[in-house]
């Protein structure tokens, strides 16, 4: 049953974890217990991890581990298919992240199937279409600029801390019409939320971005401006406004999906970037070559997952999946098959052009791609034209972080200046 | 404002004002048209949105942009035509006023 979005209530549906909660449908040799991802094994090399993954995984698996059991969708085939059809594979109750019971939300519009879906859709679209974050695109390459200001003489830098978090967050603070001064803030908040010690820091900042959104959308009720806060704000599709829960959902959820993401993709990269100081020279020396590079990297250094619900049992390559069963699509391995993408692991700025699952597919194909494009590619101009050669600081250990957008914790760089 | 005429596969049309520098994809997608699903939102990177321009427009309409819109429209369910377009790489212009364009039975 379609959930109404106005009137929040907990999904009622067990989670399942560990290897006593296995349902009997599921076939014995089909179970694994991967490790993704947090375990050692995934965490010494995650892509290489995922890409092998199709020699030594069956194509569709039942993993079971502490935070939840799952099918495994790896084929570039099937993960489309169960993106694309939401009447089988469903977002109500998909979304991983705790809420407090008596005060619940969704976020919004992940979690809201179709028909509704796309009212919400279309209130953001226009300002995240490629048209619209063009707009941005003088503003972004300024924050580059900036940033680049500060580091590019000293020689050395740790990546993330100097450019990866502070560049996507203050083009988030632009666009949604937020003020910069809370830059600095709000990379903490995302931080403690997402990659927090313990939950008690997790749960101190969840408070703190709750209290601030709430803020800020009163503060845009009363004075509406062009930023994404005040037209979510604003918003009344089909002449009705839209409720305090959905707005405050809505906005949530787009601090939720649109940093952390942004900061892993660029560590990924800058990692490679500062391995492989050939492909340095090769980005600059193809300056209109750079969408399909932009696009290359995003397939090759894919951060995240995709998680639906299964509404009505199914089967796919002969396995009997039943409703209730969750499953999860590894986006990176996807972008992994061998079949799609030969020699997967290759960094090659000319194949031709495919389905690349770095913002998934279907109605819930992410909003923010055109403007992770951008940044991504302003990004790589700005830095490049700065610091054309750098490379990992001698002795620097490289560790990736356990959880669900995969990436380096640290990428510390040296370069001549 | 230019209309556009979207014709489905069951041959129900919907005429659609779309603005000048608005994309042939959004005029669908905002305006409810179905069998336009533009999953990745004009990135060229999906081919969910593909249509035929009829034959009378497809010389004002032009072939395929970019290599990466080719390469798509060429992978994708149902075989390639010249008139084949990723209707997101249609900017609307007043000279398309009147554009007809044919969408396929399924986009993938």
């Amino acid at each position: 049953m379609a959930i109404d979005a106005a009137n929040p209530v907990p999904p009622s549906f067990p989670r399942c974890a560990g290897w006593d909660q296995i349902p009997p449908h599921v076939p014995k040799e089909l179970i694994r217990s991967s490790g993704i991802p947090t375990g050692e094994e995934f965490l010494a090399a995650p892509h290489d991890f995922m890409a092998r993954m199709h020699q030594d995984y069956p194509p569709i698996f039942y993993d079971v581990g502490d935070y939840g059991n799952a099918w495994q969708f790896i084929k570039h085939e099937d993960a489309l298919f169960a993106l694309r059809h939401w009447e089988h594979f469903s977002n109500e109750g998909a979304t991983p992240f705790p809420r407090d019971p008596n005060d619940y939300f969704y976020f919004i519009p992940i979690e809201i199937d179709p028909p509704h879906h796309r009212k919400y859709r279309n209130i953001v679209d226009p300002l995240f279409s490629p048209k619209g974050v063009l707009k941005l695109e003088g503003l972004i390459r300024q924050r580059a600029r900036d940033l680049l200001d500060e580091v590019a003489d000293q020689g050395e830098c740790e990546f993330t801390t100097a450019f990866g978090r502070p560049l996507p967050v203050s083009v988030f603070l632009d666009i949604m019409g937020l003020p910069q001064d809370m830059r600095d803030t709000f990379v903490e908040w995302a931080i403690d939320l997402l990659h927090g010690k313990d939950r008690e820091s997790m749960g101190r900042a969840m408070k703190n971005i709750v209290a601030y959104i709430k803020g800020a959308i009163a503060e845009k009720k009363a004075h509406p401006d062009e930023g994404v806060v005040s037209r979510i704000t604003h918003a009344a599709p089909d002449g009705k406004p839209l409720s305090d829960k959905e707005i405050f959902g809505f906005v949530i959820f787009l601090f939720i999906g649109g940093l952390d993401t942004v900061f892993a993709t660029l560590n990924n990269i800058w990692l490679w970037l500062a391995r492989n100081p050939e492909r340095c020279k090769e980005i600059i020396a193809r300056p209109d070559d750079i969408d399909d590079i932009v696009e290359e990297l995003l397939r090759r250094w894919s951060v995240t997952f995709s998680g639906r619900v299964i509404a009505q049992d199914i089967e796919m390559r002969g396995v009997q999946m039943k409703k209730g069963d969750r499953i999860t699509c590894v986006l990176p391995a996807c972008n992994f098959d061998p079949d799609v993408f030969p020699n997967p692991l290759e960094v090659d700025f000319d194949r031709p052009r495919k389905t690349i699952l770095a913002f998934t597919v279907g109605v819930h194909s992410c909003m923010g791609s055109h403007l992770a494009r951008l940044e991504l590619k302003i990004a790589l101009q700005e830095w490049l034209q700065r610091i054309p050669k750098f490379s990992v600081k001698p002795g620097a250990e490289i560790v990736y972080r356990p959880g669900g957008v995969v990436g380096p914790e640290w990428v510390p760089l040296v370069w001549k200046k | 404002m230019p209309k556009v005429t979207y014709i489905e596969a069951s041959g129900a049309s919907h005429v659609i004002e779309v603005p000048v520098d608005e994309n042939v994809m959004h005029g669908a997608q905002y305006n409810g048209v179905p069998g336009i699903l533009g999953e990745c939102g004009g990135a060229r990177s999906c081919a969910t949105c593909r249509c035929t321009v009829d034959e009378v427009w497809a010389a004002e309409v032009g072939s395929p942009a970019t290599d990466a819109e080719k390469e798509l429209l060429e992978g994708a369910e149902g075989g390639f035509k010249l008139n084949m377009r990723l209707s997101c790489q249609i900017d609307m212009t007043d000279e398309l006023d009147g554009l007809v364009v044919h969408l396929p039975v399924s986009q993938f």
